[in-house]
């Protein structure tokens, strides 16, 4: 750790980071483009400058040198005393912003980044209010530079982020700069558009309304959203995201820093991989069939009818002819409570987790540029485990004891009619009931299937549980890596369903409102080793 | 709001066409590549080559160069744009730069400029109508001492004087330099067809200006 | 300068007959770091502009390194400077010999000479001129026999001021744009291909034989203590002999313009209005101060940013101050490379500006908005990455401080409502 000042505030902070993300992180709010902590640094946008304290070069006497640094590329040492408070920075900022103005249009009020532009926020903070320029502007054409990205060239301040981004990060390399001078554009080689798995982070990371999503475009004025810490279930990867929503329905997901995982980034198919749980395809109501016959019972009957339902199977067949078999997209917590109900009505019950879905190879980000001869360092990882929480649950039923089985043997045994009731987890945003599954339908007296749409399986379940998407759901996933991260609900599930936890608390015997933390301080009584979460330390809003 | 965007999905190369590079032009890139300790490094000489043998860089000639050296078309497409000299359109047979800074400008270089236009009938980065000429400006060439001053093509007209321009557009060698040349690095390979300037820009927002 | 003019100056034949390459067989037997010493000793500054000594330059670079290249600056693109042109064109092999030198005092191994496209004439005449030291033995393998190995290759730019800036220089060696790097790391430590890199301007080379033939005290002894050697000028604009001539660095602007042996005063009828003695980007000179000494030091008393490339361009009485301002503007608003804000902006503004204010449609606070914006791209060292910004900061300033009169005569002569119509049609 290195002593810094800052202002006439003395700061710790780690030796050799740059002295802006030290400050960002420590609360000050710094203008800054061109820089961001995950990518190479260029200090082009020459906005975070600051007065730094050096040697004079007669005296040696540390006194304010006449020049200005970048803070984005001035390394932290021990005593490094630097200062963005004086007039000299202020005039250089105010400068600086108002050439960024110079040429960009002020149609703030057509454009999506409105209300988290750096821009807008900066002009406010650090400009001055009016433009001085009487001479037209460079008015420039927009470009379609991809299936999922717009690019406005005229708002674009060319800090590079976006091209660092692909050559470093995705190391695809699509962007680039063209032009000379006050005349560069941000571009794509015509033909070969930005379209790689990491693409969207671009539009992320643009500091303003010049790269736009297309699935968010106009959908909505970004200060209506609202964000919730969630974790992506695309893949076993399980970045830390945050969930954008307003009125009780998603339009974006954003990735959150998270060092030990995904760092700044997320893919595009966990970015828009959410919208499948606006499907109107969706279970949304509990349904109890006998023979022909479907009800539609209320909630607050369900915990006691498949209590009943169950306890009334083992005390005519036998305990050991009970089996659950859990989902990979379940919460730890959830499945912890299912297990509890299926061992308390059936201490023999079986256990078994569904089938993990598999999707193509891991891919690794930067991919390797043409004929490079090594693989350069790894920032990014799309696993081929498209399911959130396979070691959570596998976990689980490792300190569950008693009759563990695999996907396969469960099947095995099941077709052979080896159980007589079962609960089937399934919550895949894809089909999943392959042929042989779906004959396992009539083999059980008893059947009760949790899923998110309709399949064989629910066609012959005895009783039907609506499966909520994770969005609306809390809890924790456990990553490929065995990191257990809690995610939070942000939308109320639709309207007639109930969240899985809170059903399941209350068929487990739990009174009152389930939350991932609870059900997490119940397991420690049981399991303490399973209890631990680690949440991504948060950044202040401005550090982006 | 207009909706109009330059699409950049559409392929402007043929992914089929027969390659517009020779085997002598990629022979002699390669060949440059082992002058520096990466293979992109080769690539302004690189393009020099093309556009000496193309009369320019095409999109298509941008994809080959790119395969050659290891980068990405976009790299390719990055770097020339930069540079004032490359460019991605045909231009006429011989081009015309007219020096526009201070010595050249004080001693009359905007008046050949002016009637350099006026006698082939374009504007600045026109090509005339026989693809003859293309007319360009640029900033001091370094011959001051000779101001006003213009190039055509490899050429450095000096002294430029309005009288001068008849007989300097008619003759047939006003854009060759004749003395020895090196053959260790830099033989011109096999000459192929130039492109004609073509007046259909498929996209005008690329470089030549 | 020695063998510009003479018959055959190209040859490799006449130039060895005229002594040369006698400088760098005796470097060659030398220990490279009494090479460096001697240099040191001579204050050999650098010739590009900068003006940083070359022997504290090559000193910078890491003791332990194993690898060393050196990149000639040929790019000479500042207006209107074509003193390297002339070396070039005149006496390829007296850089050859110079570029010899200062490889081995900086144990390179491969010199690439960075030449503007521009450059065609030079080119082969330089390219020729390799080809024979190469065939002679003074490049390559073996150079003199001895067991230093040495390649050179010529390598073109294509039309882009910024890459003479020698970072930018190493941009476009590597194949890139040429945009300046940020520093540190400083180009001696980490430079083209991230090796230890030399950059030196071919002025400077070509001074080398010269110190390492006749000592460091031959070289001190010429012009003031502070700016030793000989050095060229160039002089153009409407003089009665342009041209690139050689003096010791005490000479004054007027006598650059004026004696017979230089640029032999103006054309009949046209008198001085202004002068750029250092190349645009030091700034204007006002016909009562031509007597400037053309030195390291003296520039910065006339409010100019230095010396430069010592390349005057005159301005006769002729010419209207607002097609300088418009000329000067609109090279660097074309030339900025464009990664910081302040040049980019800053640049295509005063650009605009002085395109306005020359079609006759200035407004009195364009002159303070010039200044104002000026002062915001380069007044302070750190607003940009490369001196580009600096060098457009100080011919503006100083051609609107200057002649802020003739200037401000020339906007209210101006027909009334025509700033407006302008504004208007424009926007
Ligand atoms: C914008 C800009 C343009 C430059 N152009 C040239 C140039 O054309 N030729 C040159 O020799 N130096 C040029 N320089 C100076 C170089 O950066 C560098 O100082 C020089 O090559 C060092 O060589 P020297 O020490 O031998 O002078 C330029 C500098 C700047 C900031
Ligand atoms: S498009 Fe956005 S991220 Fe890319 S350079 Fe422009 S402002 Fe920066
Ligand atoms: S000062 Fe200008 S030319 Fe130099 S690096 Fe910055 S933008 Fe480029
Ligand atoms: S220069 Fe530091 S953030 Fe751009
Ligand atoms: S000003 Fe025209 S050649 Fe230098």
């Amino acid at each position: 750790m290195a002593k810094i000042i800052i202002d006439n505030q003395e700061l710790e902070c780690r030796e050799g980071m740059p002295v802006l993300r030290a400050a960002l992180e420590a609360g000050w709010d710094i203008p800054h483009y061109c820089y961001h902590p995950g990518l190479s640094v260029a200090a082009s946008c020459r906005l975070c400058l600051m007065e730094m304290k050096m040697p004079h070069p007669k005296t040696r006497e540390m006194d304010w040198a006449p020049k200005l640094f970048p803070a984005c590329q001035t390394p932290v040492r021990d005593g490094l005393e630097v200062r963005f408070n004086s007039d000299v920075v202020k005039t250089a900022q105010e400068s600086c912003m108002e050439f960024f103005l110079l040429n960009h249009p002020l149609d703030c009020p057509v454009c999506d980044q409105a209300g988290e532009c750096c821009l807008q926020d900066y002009s406010y903070k650090f400009g001055r209010a009016e433009s001085r320029m009487v001479d037209p502007k460079v008015v420039n054409p927009k470009k379609d530079i991809g299936p999922h990205t717009l690019l406005y060239t005229d708002r674009c301040v060319t800090c590079t982020r976006c091209v660092r981004f692909t050559r470093e990060i995705a190391g695809t390399g699509e962007l680039c700069l063209v032009q000379r001078g006050s005349k560069n554009e941000i571009d794509v080689f015509p033909g070969r558009p930005l379209d790689n798995p990491m693409q969207g982070n671009v539009v992320d990371i643009c500091p303003v309304g010049c790269l736009l999503d297309k699935d968010f475009l106009f959908k909505r004025r970004v200060w209506e959203l609202t964000g919730t810490s969630s974790i992506c279930p695309g893949c076993a990867t399980g970045c830390s995201i945050r969930v954008d929503h307003a009125d009780n329905r998603v339009y974006r997901l954003k990735p959150r820093y998270n060092p030990k995982v995904n760092d700044w980034w997320m893919c595009d198919e966990g970015r828009f991989g959410f919208k499948y749980t606006q499907d109107n395809a969706r279970i949304i109501k509990p349904m109890l069939r006998r023979g022909r016959e479907e009800t539609s019972p209320s909630w607050r009957e369900i915990p006691d009818i498949v209590r009943f339902r169950f306890q009334d199977h083992v005390r005519a067949s036998s305990a050991d002819k009970v089996v659950a078999v859990l989902s990979p997209f379940m919460a730890t917590e959830e499945a912890w409570l299912l297990i509890r109900f299926i061992r308390e009505v059936a201490p023999e019950a079986a256990l078994a987790m569904g089938p993990v879905p598999v999707e193509g190879e891991p891919q690794a980000f930067p991919c390797a540029p043409p004929g490079a001869p090594s693989m350069p360092d790894v920032k990014f990882t799309i696993l081929e485990e498209k399911c959130p929480n396979r070691r959570g649950i596998e976990q689980l039923l490792e300190v569950s004891g008693g009759t563990v089985l695999t996907f396969e043997a469960f099947s095995e045994q099941a077709a052979k009619g080896d159980f007589t009731a079962a609960w089937i987890v399934g919550g895949y945003p894809k089909p999943w009931v392959e042929k042989d599954t779906a004959k396992l339908g009539s083999k059980f007296g008893l059947l009760v299937v949790q899923d998110l749409f309709e399949n064989k399986l629910t066609e012959a379940a005895a009783i039907v549980l609506p499966a909520c998407a994770w969005v609306e759901r809390d809890g924790s996933f456990v990553n490929a890596k065995g990191l257990a991260q809690p995610f939070e609900r942000a939308i109320s599930p639709p309207d007639g369903a109930m969240r899985d936890g809170q059903y399941l608390f209350e068929i487990a015997g739990f009174e009152g409102l389930y939350s991932g933390q609870r059900v997490r301080e119940l397991m420690a009584e049981a399991t303490a080793s399973l209890t631990e979460v680690y949440e991504a330390p948060p950044i202040p809003a401005h550090a982006h | 709001m207009s909706w109009k965007a330059i699409d950049r999905n559409q392929a402007v190369v043929d992914a089929d066409a027969p390659p517009l590079l020779s085997e002598g032009v990629r022979e002699k890139i390669l060949s440059y590549t082992h002058r520096y300790e990466t293979k992109r490094a080769a690539l302004l000489p690189a393009l020099h080559l093309v556009q000496n043998t193309l009369g320019h860089v095409s999109w298509q000639a941008m994809v080959e160069i790119a395969a050659l050296l290891d980068i990405q078309p976009s790299d390719v497409f990055d770097t020339l744009t930069f540079y004032t000299h490359f460019w991605t359109h045909p231009k006429g047979e011989k081009v015309i730069t007219v020096c526009r800074s201070l010595s050249c400008e004080v001693l009359g270089g905007a008046a050949v400029l002016d009637a350099l236009k006026a006698r082939l009938g374009i504007e600045e980065h026109g090509t005339s109508s026989d693809g003859q000429y293309s007319l360009v400006t640029e900033e001091c060439l370094a011959g001051c001492d000779h101001a006003p001053c213009m190039l055509i093509n490899e050429k450095l007209h000096k002294n430029v004087k309005l009288d001068d321009l008849e007989r300097i557009l008619a003759d047939g060698d006003n854009d060759r330099v004749d003395m020895p040349r090196s053959d260790l690095f830099d033989a011109p390979p096999v000459a192929e067809s130039k492109q004609p300037a073509s007046a259909t820009e498929d996209d005008s927002r690329t470089t030549d200006d | 300068m020695k063998n510009v003019g003479v018959d055959g100056s190209t040859t490799l034949k006449v130039y060895e007959s005229r002594g040369g390459y006698v400088a760098a067989r005796k470097a060659l037997a030398m220990d490279t770091n009494a090479v460096v010493e001697e240099v040191k000793k001579a204050n050999l500054r650098g010739r590009g502009g900068a003006g940083f000594p070359a022997g504290v330059k090559w000193g910078f670079l890491p003791k332990d390194r194993t690898t060393t290249l050196l990149c000639v600056n040929a790019d000479e693109s500042e207006p209107p400077t074509f003193c390297n042109r002339v070396l070039m064109e005149h006496d390829p092999h007296q850089l050859i010999e110079g570029t010899i030198i200062a490889a081995y005092a900086t144990r390179s191994q491969v010199a690439y000479i960075y030449m503007r496209g521009e450059f065609h004439e030079q080119f082969h005449v330089l390219q020729k001129a390799i080809d024979e030291a190469y065939e002679a033995g003074y490049l390559g393998k073996k150079v003199l026999g001895t067991d230093y190995a040495l390649e050179c290759y010529i390598h073109r730019g294509a039309g882009a001021y910024v890459c003479g800036e020698e970072t930018g220089l190493i941009e476009s060696l590597e194949g890139k744009r040429g945009q300046p790097r940020i520093k540190p790391p400083f180009p001696a430590i980490e430079g083209l291909f991230r090796r230890p890199t030399v950059v030196n301007n071919v002025e400077t080379l070509s001074c080398l034989p010269h110190i390492m033939e006749r000592g460091a005290d031959w070289f001190t002894g010429i012009g003031p203590p502070h700016s030793a050697g000989p050095k060229l000028f160039c002089v153009s604009g409407p003089v009665n002999k342009p041209g690139c001539y050689e003096a010791a660095m005490d000479i004054t602007v007027r006598e650059l313009i004026e004696r017979d042996d230089m640029g032999g005063g103006m054309l009949s009828g046209r008198k001085v209005k202004a002068v750029f003695p250092g190349g645009l980007s030091m700034g204007v000179l006002t016909v009562d101060e031509l007597d400037m000494k053309m030195d390291f030091e003296d520039p910065r008393n006339y409010s100019l940013l230095g010396l430069g490339t010592a390349a005057a361009v005159v301005v006769d009485d002729a010419t209207d101050i607002r097609l300088v301002l418009r000329n000067v503007a609109r090279f660097y608003g074309t030339e900025s490379c464009g990664q910081c804000t302040q040049c980019r902006e800053g640049t295509s503004w005063m650009q605009r500006i002085a395109q306005r204010i020359e079609s006759g449609a200035g407004r009195m606070e364009d002159l303070d908005l010039l200044l104002e914006t000026a002062r915001n791209m380069g007044m302070m060292p750190g607003l940009s990455i490369c001196g580009l910004s600096d060098g457009a900061t100080y011919p503006i300033e100083t051609i609107v401080k200057k002649f802020r009169p003739e200037l401000e005569a020339a906007i209210r002569s101006q027909p009334a409502g025509q700033v407006e119509a302008v504004l208007q049609a424009a926007n």
